[in-house]
């Protein structure tokens, strides 16, 4: 590409030149159209180079099985051509990796993967569809001359439709769905994987939202709207006109949207209704699927059966079965009833194997059978009817990083309509990028309009950010357990006193902070679940003067001037209605202050006070305390003014105490916000991420304390190991000279060690007898002491007598039982080391020649 | 306690004194000030001390209709009285006074703390509505037996109690006593009953209190049977079916008939009047039910009413406040723009325009009451039907089973009137031969006897049966005159409050208007 540039821009050199010195135009043009530029094709994946050496055996060759089951096959597609010689030749057994014909129903390899997100079939679907890089088949009209095994598909992640197919098909059955490769006909855009004219599903907005269940009930009682006095026809034809006007524009829209419908047309295909594809079908039944439906396994999309992009069947199997479509896909797939029990619409291969809906036999139907040979064929199936080999194929096996990974390298993208999506895997960016949408305005994809990101194991929670191209606007969404409970973050720059929108948990915060959006004048607080029902605070400012921004060096000082704060407040249903505020206002620039309070039941007017602060002194010099007109009043239901001045004056510095608090808390509001944007500031830089304690992979810590522990746990072994005894140690030491033995020496090192085990065996046995004796001389002594003091004895002693008793018959007995046994076991032990000793390696080969 | 009536002066609570000490106690400084040119009304105060001034009587004290504390320790009263209007009290001191008996309090249900110390009280009693009861001072009294103490278990929010210097306090078991029988104590004597103490007492006095404890148990149980019964009973009555599910009618038609019970020993007599029994009983339960299905109709009615009457009431008041906030909004700091301005006559434009505007409003909202009005009385006279319809069905159908129970007693009769004849004529015969008792046998004289004697019977069953028809009519017909009634007060009500409303609303607007006019000239 870059030669070509380099060559256009040569050119416009050139072309300067070529306008003076014309007869050299034509000779640079003969040069230039000799340069050729070829664009390197995308690197193709060379399939013949699979390794096969290390595949099991199970690939290379046909088991006996297996090759009745490549005769039956045979068999049938000889049966097949001869009846309907007009149809294309059928997939049957194709080649394998290692150049073996297998049996498409052998090839699928039920597997189950310990994956919770494979568990149901969008997850299944999603993940073939991430995880193998789509390659188109060679000839676009014929299947593939070879089908590789699943498991080499998953090896190096990628394959064409039949491969991606029989790998969906093989987990779908693996988690019990009734799933079907299908081999038949779809549209250029399935076949190719051609995404551009589809609308991305991130895009689409759920409808539901939309539904509104406007329910009129018509009660017993409900009372009749007024009488409507305008003229029935002057109503007649304002709505006519306004119908006009209504079908006048939509007329204009829909030829708007018919034209940007032509536009957005693809071209018409010459190899349409021909071009081969294969996808899976998973029949209604098994696991509470309710209907039946196809998936594309490059889209992982689900259609419904009657979708028009599939244009034909030609067969499908699965594991133990495989069955020829029988009926006319004149109509697409529109028309195909699966019923695959039914031998009519469905030609099956194997009989026997289990026939999914099956249908009763119908005595007139095969009566009416035209086609004789149709039934000789059955009855062959019928004495031949085996079952299915089990699967050549080794289980499937994807590991944990490896399904994390997902897309080959980590990364896929896919193009939309207007639209281009990109999919990383988790911690493959460092700043925990997961997942890309970029919209475009146009079909080329050249204008951003909007880019929205969604991020995964941040440690500032960012979970989503949405970049608004036009507006310049940035929403960032968060997880929550941010700082101060932000749950989501809209603006256009991080300067502060900018238009920035904030959302926060006000389940997690004390003051109940909901939402608060502020731009340079104005400030507005959401509050919810408030135990003083405040949930409207709204604050405007005033313009700085302009001795306040010389003293920029005193941030607090330069604090924007209020003007008005404004409250608003649910009903408190312990006070009466005239008593509980509804809104105040606090106009500090005018120093007033103005209360409006609740409705009562059933009123329209809600009463009203308001606050006047005068100055203090009256042209008396007196000091004016409170007077009347200092607080203006409308009381609703009772005209009397019942209020004492001294109440309102409680009141007003009640309230004045209050304005002063809010000035405080609206400070507070704007140093919470420079805050956020600090914090937000320093966590954009850090882009940290946080790894799962239950993530054994990255969870650096756990691993050093697990390897740690491992490697302790090897010392231990080792250790054990070493400290394993060397009864010949002492007597090799007491030899001295251990690095060449005389056999005799030899010979002496092993009787020595043997006698000295004779003694020590013995020496065991005369302790045992020694601790007997002494137990029974002791007991003995006991006894006469007790015969002799018997009359003058208490009870306690007596008692304490025979305690002893019992406890030293107890430790004779054991004792003998202990000289008994060790008697058994001695000379065994001592044959035992002899042996022992004939075998180390020290003394063996001396002992060797001995013996 | 030793205080000698000569030397010192019993005082009366009057005005002067009252006033004089809420002054004192009363706001200070510039609020007093403010106070004090105004002058405090009684009704506002909250709080009283009235320490140390020799009263002898408590008075005058019903104006304090607010006070949630009075102090009236350190004097010389010896009864408690004239509390009963300060319902709202929840400290009341008493303490150091010459009280004898605990009495006069009913009336102070708020009441958390109560403090008569130091008086010469030797029961503890008549305090039974002070349920709210907290801090409980009687200290320095007369009490002697530790039983009394048990009267405060049904304080269940005693926390506090001071009993010191009493004389039961020299009994040896007195700190068990009281922790075992008060188990919620948390401070006694000032001092904080420990873990230990109250586990020791509890192991001691567990009989004792096992045995209370059931009891108060029963009596609980008891009072909530009673309360469902009664629940229950309400519910029929209001129905008008009470006492209908069961054979109470037909006893009660017994019950004063003294002709019927010498009448039951007649031959034939007991089969009869089982199976009428059984079948009037039939009848009053199918007139039972059906009066129940009818209190539900009627009570689903008036709800279906009462809802559709509160949603139009609520969307008027919706459509009043918008009509109102679209006229505040829009002349919104018009009245200072008008002041501000320089042009008289602009300004005079301005204000002739806010004042129509004013008029306008006035006009649209009383015209919506105009329309509110006409709604609600079409959907009034609705419901009135519906209502005169449900209840003459149910007084149709009464009276139907009514005659039914009539046509049973008719039968009834006739057969007894057979029997009794029958047993006449064998007895004129002297055929009868079973043993009657002898007041019974002197009704068979002669025919007129026994036929007037049958006749009576009759005549008061049916009397019972029509006053109980009756009485359903009556009730039924009366309940729909009320609920019509109040249907129509509620709406009269509603309409003159609205209308009040608006107008003043507008006097409000309009004096606003005027008073900026009134300056004009003069600035």
């Amino acid at each position: 590409m870059e030669a070509l540039r380099e060559n256009e821009a040569e050119e416009k050199e050139e072309e300067k030149k070529a306008f003076k010195i014309g007869d050299e135009l034509q000779d640079l043009e003969e040069k230039l159209s000799k340069i050729q530029v070829h664009i390197p094709n995308i690197h193709e994946f060379d399939w013949s180079s699979v390794d096969t050496s290390q595949l099991p055996a199970s690939y290379k060759i046909n088991s006996a099985k297996e090759k009745m089951m490549l005769h039956i096959a045979a068999n049938f597609r000889r049966q097949y051509t001869h009846l309907c010689p007009d149809r294309k030749e059928l997939f049957l057994h194709p080649l394998n990796e290692c150049g073996v014909e297998k049996f498409v129903s052998t090839t699928v390899r039920p597997t189950l993967l310990p994956y919770p997100e494979l568990y149901n079939w969008d997850g299944c679907a999603r993940f073939v569809s991430d995880y193998l890089t789509m390659e188109p088949l060679p000839n676009p009209i014929e299947p593939p001359s070879s089908l590789f095994s699943p498991t080499t598909i998953v090896k190096y992640q990628r394959g064409n439709c039949f491969d991606f197919s029989m790998l969906l098909c093989s987990l779908l059955i693996g988690v019990g769905y009734d799933a079907y490769c299908v081999y038949g006909y779809a549209t250029r855009e399935i076949c190719m994987m051609d995404e551009t004219r589809e609308v991305c599903p991130l895009l689409k907005k759920s409808k539901e939202a939309q539904k509104e269940t406007v329910k009129e009930k018509t009660e017993k009682y409900a009372v009749k709207p007024p009488r409507d006095l305008r003229s029935k026809f002057e109503l007649q034809q304002a709505a006519k006109k306004e119908a006009e006007i209504q079908v006048a524009k939509q007329k204009k829209q829909e030829e708007e949207e018919e034209r940007i419908m032509e536009a957005e047309k693809p071209k018409p295909d010459s190899l349409y209704g021909l071009r081969v594809h294969a996808w899976v079908l998973v029949l209604s039944g098994k696991r509470e699927v309710p209907e039946s439906f196809f998936i594309d396994p490059f889209t992982a999309k689900s259609y419904s059966t009657t979708d028009g992009h599939f244009l034909g069947i030609e067969a499908l199997w699965n594991h133990v079965n495989y069955w020829v479509n029988m009926q006319s896909c004149l109509n697409g797939c529109k028309d195909l009833i699966f019923d695959l029990g039914n031998p009519l619409r469905w030609e099956f291969m194997l009989l026997g194997a289990d026939k999914p809906l099956l249908l009763l036999p119908n005595e007139e139907e095969e009566e009416e059978l035209a086609d004789e040979d149709l039934d000789t064929l059955d009855k062959e199936e019928e004495e031949k009817g085996s079952d299915m080999p089990p699967s050549w194929v080794d289980p499937i096996q994807i590991s944990l990083k490896e399904f994390e990974t997902r897309c080959p390298q980590g990364k896929k993208v896919i193009h939309y309509k207007k639209a281009k999506l990109e999919k990383w895997a988790p911690y493959l960016n460092s700043n925990g990028l997961v997942e890309r949408l970029t919209v475009f305005e146009d079909q080329d994809c050249t204008k951003v309009l909007e880019v929205t990101q969604w991020f995964k194991n941040r440690e500032d929670l960012l979970e989503m950010r949405q970049v608004n191209k036009i507006t310049e606007v940035t929403t960032e969404y968060f997880g929550p357990g941010h700082a101060l409970g932000l749950k989501a973050h809209v603006y256009k720059s991080m300067n502060p006193e900018t238009e920035r929108t904030m959302e926060f948990y006000n389940e997690t915060r004390v003051d109940g902070l909901r939402k608060r959006v502020e731009n340079a004048h104005e400030m507005t607080e959401y509050f919810a679940g408030r135990s003083d029902f405040l949930y409207y605070r709204h604050t405007n400012f005033g313009k700085r003067t302009k001795r306040a921004q010389i003293l920029v060096a005193n941030p607090d000082a330069n604090a924007r001037p209020i003007m008005q704060i404004k409250e608003c407040f649910h009903r408190n249903l312990e006070k009466p209605a005239n008593e509980d505020v509804a809104e105040r206002i606090f106009m500090i620039s005018e120093e007033r202050i103005l209360l409006t309070y609740h409705l009562q039941e059933n009123y329209i007017t809600a009463s009203k006070r308001e606050f006047i602060k005068r100055a203090d002194v009256d042209n008396k010099g007196n000091k004016i305390i409170m007077t009347p007109d200092m607080c203006l009043n409308y009381q609703v239901g009772s005209s009397q003014e019942d209020k004492k001045l001294i109440h309102l004056y409680k009141m007003m510095l009640k309230l004045m105490e209050e304005e002063k608090r809010l000035k405080h808390q609206v400070w507070e509001s704007g140093t919470e916000v420079l805050e956020i944007l600090k914090i937000r500031e320093e966590e954009e830089g850090a882009s940290k991420l946080t790894v799962s304690i239950y993530d054994t992979e990255r969870n650096e810590k756990g691993k050093k304390q697990r390897e740690a522990m491992e490697r302790q746990m090897q010392e231990e072994r080792q250790r054990q190991d070493e400290q394993d005894l060397d009864y010949l140690a002492p007597f090799i030491i007491q030899m001295g000279n251990t690095e060449k033995m005389t056999k005799w020496q030899a010979l002496r090192l092993k009787e020595d060690c043997l006698t000295d085990f004779k003694y020590r065996l013995i020496d065991k046995a005369n302790i045992i007898q020694l601790r007997f004796e002494k137990e029974t001389q002791e007991l003995q002594k006991k006894q006469q002491w007790y015969q002799q003091n018997q009359l003058s004895m208490t009870v306690e002693d007596e008692e304490a007598y025979i305690a002893y008793c019992s406890d030293a018959m107890f430790r004779i007995r054991i004792l003998e039982m202990r000289l008994s046994r060790h008697k058994e076991t001695a000379p065994q032990k001592y044959i035992a080391l002899e042996e022992k000793l004939c075998k180390d390696p020290r003394l063996s080969e001396y002992l060797k020649l001995y013996a | 306690m030793n205080r000698i009536y000569d030397t010192i002066e019993p005082n009366v609570i009057d005005q002067e004194m009252l006033q004089k000490a809420v002054e004192e106690q009363g706001p200070q400084e510039e609020a007093g000030q403010l106070a004090k040119r105004e002058g405090i009304d009684f009704k506002d105060v909250t709080e009283l001390q009235l320490d140390f001034r020799n009263i002898l009587k408590i008075d005058n004290l019903w104006q304090f209709a607010n006070l949630t504390k009075l102090q009236l320790d350190n004097n010389i009263i010896e009864k408690i009285e004239a509390l009963d209007s300060l319902v709202h009290l929840v400290w009341l001191d008493l303490s150091f006074n010459n009280i004898e008996t605990i009495e006069g309090l009913h009336a102070l249900v708020k009441l958390q703390d109560l403090s008569l110390y130091n008086n010469r009280i030797s029961k503890i009693e008549n305090m039974d509505t002070l349920q709210e009861l907290q801090i409980f001072s009687i200290g320095n009294n007369n009490l002697t037996s530790l039983e009394n103490v048990v009267y405060l278990r049904k304080f269940s929010k005693l926390r506090t109690l001071n009993l010191a210097g009493n004389p039961l306090c020299d009994n040896e078991q007195y700190s068990m006593f009281i922790a075992a029988h008060l188990p919620d104590l948390v401070y006694l004597d000032f001092r904080l009953v420990d873990e230990n103490t109250r586990e020791l007492a509890e192991i001691k006095y567990q009989y004792a209190i096992d045995e209370l404890k059931q009891g108060e148990a029963q009596a609980l149980a008891k009072l909530e049977e009673e309360q469902a019964k009664q629940k229950e009973l309400d519910y029929h009555k209001a129905a008008y079916v009470e006492y209908l599910n069961g054979p109470f009618l037909f006893e009660s038609m017994y019950a004063e008939d003294a002709e019927a019970n010498k009448l039951a020993y007649l031959p034939g007599m007991p089969d009869l009047l089982e199976t009428y029994r059984n079948k009037f009983e039939s009848v009053c339960e199918k007139l039972f039910a059906y009066g129940l299905e009818q209190y539900e109709k009627r009570q689903a009615e008036v709800s279906t009413f009462y809802k559709c009457l509160q949603e139009a009431l609520a969307a008027n008041q919706e459509q009043g406040r918008k009509i109102i906030l679209d006229f505040e909004n829009q002349n919104v700091g018009l009245l200072e723009v008008v002041q501000d301005m320089s042009s008289f006559d602009m300004a005079e434009t301005k204000l002739a325009k806010y004042n129509n505007d004013i008029t306008q409003l006035s006009d649209t909202l009383m015209m919506l009451e105009m329309q509110t009005v006409d709604q609600l009385e079409e959907i009034i006279k609705d419901f009135e039907r519906n209502i005169a319809d449900l209840v003459s069905t149910f007084i149709e159908n009464v009276q139907g089973m009514m005659a039914q129970c009539r046509d049973l007693e008719n039968h009834h009769h006739e057969k007894l009137l057979e029997i009794s004849i029958n047993t006449l004529e064998k007895i004129v015969k002297s055929e009868f031969e079973e043993e009657i008792p002898d007041d019974v046998r002197m009704l068979f004289v002669d025919k007129d006897t026994i036929v007037n004697a049958v006749n009576a019977s009759h005549d008061i069953h049916l009397l019972k049966i029509d006053n109980r028809e009756d009485d359903i009519i009556t009730k039924a017909n009366s309940w729909q005159a009320v609920v019509i009634e109040e249907v129509h007060k509620n709406e009269i009500a509603r309409n003159r409050s609205r209308v009040k409303e608006i107008n003043q609303y507008i006097d409000h607007l309009q004096e606003e208007l005027d008073n900026l006019e009134s300056l004009e000239p003069v600035e």
